[in-house]
């Protein structure tokens, strides 16, 4: 197996000098490349914390986190603003497009910080924008998008670099649940023909039932590391050497991790209930987004799958 | 060059805001371009009213009363200065003139009245009469003939210090351009000058210079003095004996710096305060393009882009605005020569430019330190 793509080691992070309010301790955990994952936690449970440090948005105060090999602990900004522009993608629950700039320009911009010229980029940015259904759209303005429309513009920004992770926090908290579906059908969709790893945060236990993997935090600390063997794609990822990993039944946590996910979870969590099939887990949630994807990946027939019986 | 591209952008999507601060900073160069073109038109017009129609350099005997002799030598040396514009020798004596009860004091100058003519310009500010300075005729000040009714072809008699008397004929009267000088000059032939103080024809009372730079008479004065030529002569200029009006122009110009100084400092904090808002306005795009991997001076130099570029403009409308400004001003009823100062003008424009800059810099160092987190928590 190649080298993690991502590596969390006793992270923690505490907030204040005199009174200290610790919103995240002893997490550690591993993330393969190609995985799909998420966070599940109640709200203020430090679920976005994590995803902020895992991002290189937030230092931590304790702990480390290795991204792509990179001990992000030595890095100066710039070098984290580097790894971040190079290696990650970001979808917010709130769009955070560029209300100055057009859909294109939008996409584009990940590239233009990584110092690219928008020539170069127009071809691919066009192409992502097509794989998220957003043709045409180019050169209209962020802000004559509907909501659903605008995250997807989000999605395909984070893309746009080929980040070998995106990072989703709360990617559908703003969105009706037709959009929910097409979003989170879209990432797994994105994660099954380039090879993306995704952690998406989610208080939404459905969304999260739907990925591969759910790492549960609770009081700023990971209870629960539960892994739906079944749920991952049968055939391996179009990409990298990672994706083979991906098609075998991933490794148990590393580290620290094991040992949470080894203590009892808390009786609210409801660890059973957390890999529950989906209501809306059919095998025509993520049908017409996928279909318009290669015909050479696996296609949206693999869904079922992840409605059925899942295992820790 | 993306956080130029930003930059404009953003600038291009705020069109009332960037409107609002290329409009402070061009009303405040236009003042600056006005105010500065204003007042060293006004000093060179004072100086030039005062300075311009006088010797700025005199070169007199040491020993006083006594005759400096006109030498080829002396000739050559005050003529081949590269500073020295005009030599003109002259005779001087005081004189009274008296008309029933009342009399007049009166410095009489005698010389050629075309060299005289470089300096005192007699024959371009007669108001009565034809110039002329041939032996027997005296040109004299406008309110001298006035409170005695003089007119050309008068007869003056006018009383020398040894006590005696001579009769000259008045030729023309002239405006010299100040009140004290209009009473108290008269000018006459240079032989008729020669002839009262007993001269040959070789020796003057002084020999009166002007110079390129009116304020470069202290070096001319010091360089002269120095020549083997002027041996047992005194050089002196006019800035030592006008104190008083370099104070006044010293006055006027530091009351000027005042005034651009204090309308720069408004423009600046105008510029600062403009983009401090526009940094907070534009937080959210500054975290969001800071997550995608934008370097710190990357994002702050977003704001010195903008300021550049409304610094740029801004200026430029000023200046523009400043000269039209002069240009109208010239035009409307002023006795004062009004011009653009071009030089002046140019560093209005820099100074513009860089005030703008130095403006930027807390909005630069706060978007510099803008930390992504504190935008992607607040949502």
């Amino acid at each position: 197996m190649g080298e993690p793509l991502l590596v969390a080691e006793d992270l923690g992070k505490t907030y204040g000098t005199e009174v200290k309010t610790v919103a995240l301790q002893g997490v550690s955990f591993t993330l393969e490349r190609g995985e799909f994952a998420s966070i599940v936690g109640q709200s203020g449970s430090g679920k976005s914390t994590l995803l902020n440090l895992i991002g290189l948005l937030d230092t931590p105060t304790a702990g480390s986190v290795t991204l792509d090999g990179h001990d992000t602990r030595r890095l100066a900004a710039n070098d984290r603003a580097r790894l971040r522009n190079e290696l990650l993608g970001f979808v917010f629950q709130f769009h955070h497009l560029l209300p100055e700039f057009s859909v294109l320009e939008n996409v584009v911009m990940p590239g233009l910080i990584g110092g690219a010229s928008i020539a170069t980029l127009r071809a691919r940015a066009v192409e992502v924008l097509g794989l998220l259904g957003l043709d045409g759209l180019e050169e209209k303005n962020a802000n004559q998008l509907s909501g659903g429309q605008k995250q997807r513009v989000a999605i395909a920004r984070a893309l746009l670099n080929r980040p070998a992770l995106v990072l989703a926090d709360e990617p559908t908290g703003n969105l009706d649940t037709v959009n929910t579906t097409a979003v989170y059908d879209l990432f797994r969709t994105i994660h099954r023909e380039l090879g993306t790893a995704f952690l998406i945060v989610t208080h939404d236990r459905a969304v999260a039932q739907r990925t591969d993997r759910i790492l549960e935090v609770a009081d700023g600390r990971l209870v629960q590391d539960v892994r739906d063997v079944y749920a991952a794609p049968a055939a391996p990822p179009a990409s990298d050497g990672g994706d083979a990993d991906a098609a075998t039944p991933p490794p148990p946590a590393s580290g620290g991790g094991d040992a949470d996910a080894a203590t009892p979870p808390p009786p609210a969590s409801g660890g059973g209930d957390a890999i529950a099939p989906p209501p809306d887990a059919s095998p025509d949630g993520g049908g017409d987004a996928a279909g318009e994807l290669s015909a050479g990946g696996p296609d949206v027939g693999d869904e079922p799958e992840r409605g059925g019986p899942a295992h820790v | 060059m993306l956080s130029l591209r930003i930059a404009a952008r953003f600038l291009r999507k705020s069109p009332v805001q960037s409107g609002l601060i290329a409009a402070g900073i061009a009303f405040g160069i236009g003042v600056q371009v006005f105010l500065g073109s204003l007042i060293i038109s006004l000093q060179e017009s004072l100086v030039d009213e005062t300075i311009g129609s006088s010797p700025q350099v005199t070169v007199a005997s040491a020993v006083e009363g006594e005759s400096v002799t006109y030498t080829g030598a002396l000739q050559q040396t005050l003529e081949g200065h590269p500073e020295v514009t005009t030599v003109v020798p002259t005779r001087a004596y005081s004189a009274i003139y008296t008309q029933g009860d009342g009399s007049a004091p009166l410095q009489v100058t005698g010389g050629d009245l075309q060299r005289l003519d470089t300096i005192y310009d007699l024959s371009g500010r007669v108001t009565a009469g034809e110039a002329s300075l041939e032996a027997g005729e005296v040109m004299v000040g406008r309110d001298f003939a006035a409170e005695f009714g003089l007119e050309p072809g008068a007869a003056l008699t006018l009383v020398r210090p040894d006590g005696t008397a001579d009769e000259e004929t008045v030729t023309a009267v002239v405006d010299f351009g100040a009140a004290a000088a209009n009473r108290s000059l008269a000018f006459v032939a240079g032989p008729t000058a020669a002839e009262v103080l007993g001269q040959e024809p070789d020796e003057y009372t002084a020999v009166q210079l002007q110079v390129d730079d009116v304020f470069g008479s202290v070096a001319v004065a010091d360089e002269l003095a120095a020549e083997p030529a002027l041996e047992g002569l005194t050089v002196s200029e006019w800035q030592a004996e006008n104190e008083d009006l370099l104070g006044a122009l010293q006055a006027q110009s530091s009351s000027s710096y005042t005034i651009q100084f204090f309308v720069l400092l408004a423009v600046a904090l105008g510029i600062a305060s403009t983009l401090a808002i526009s940094a907070v306005q534009k937080t959210r795009q500054i975290g969001i393009l800071k997550a995608m991997g934008m370097k710190d001076r990357g994002a702050g130099r977003i704001f010195f882009w903008q300021a550049l570029v409304l610094g740029a403009g801004g200026a430029a409308l000023g200046v523009l605005l400043g000269v039209v400004l002069i240009l109208v001003f010239a035009q409307v009823g002023t006795t004062i020569a009004l011009a653009p100062q071009w030089g002046f003008t140019g560093i209005s424009f820099v100074v513009g430019v860089a005030v703008a800059v130095l403006s930027s810099i807390i909005p630069s160092r706060r978007t510099s330190r803008l930390d992504p987190i504190e935008v992607i928590q607040g949502g």
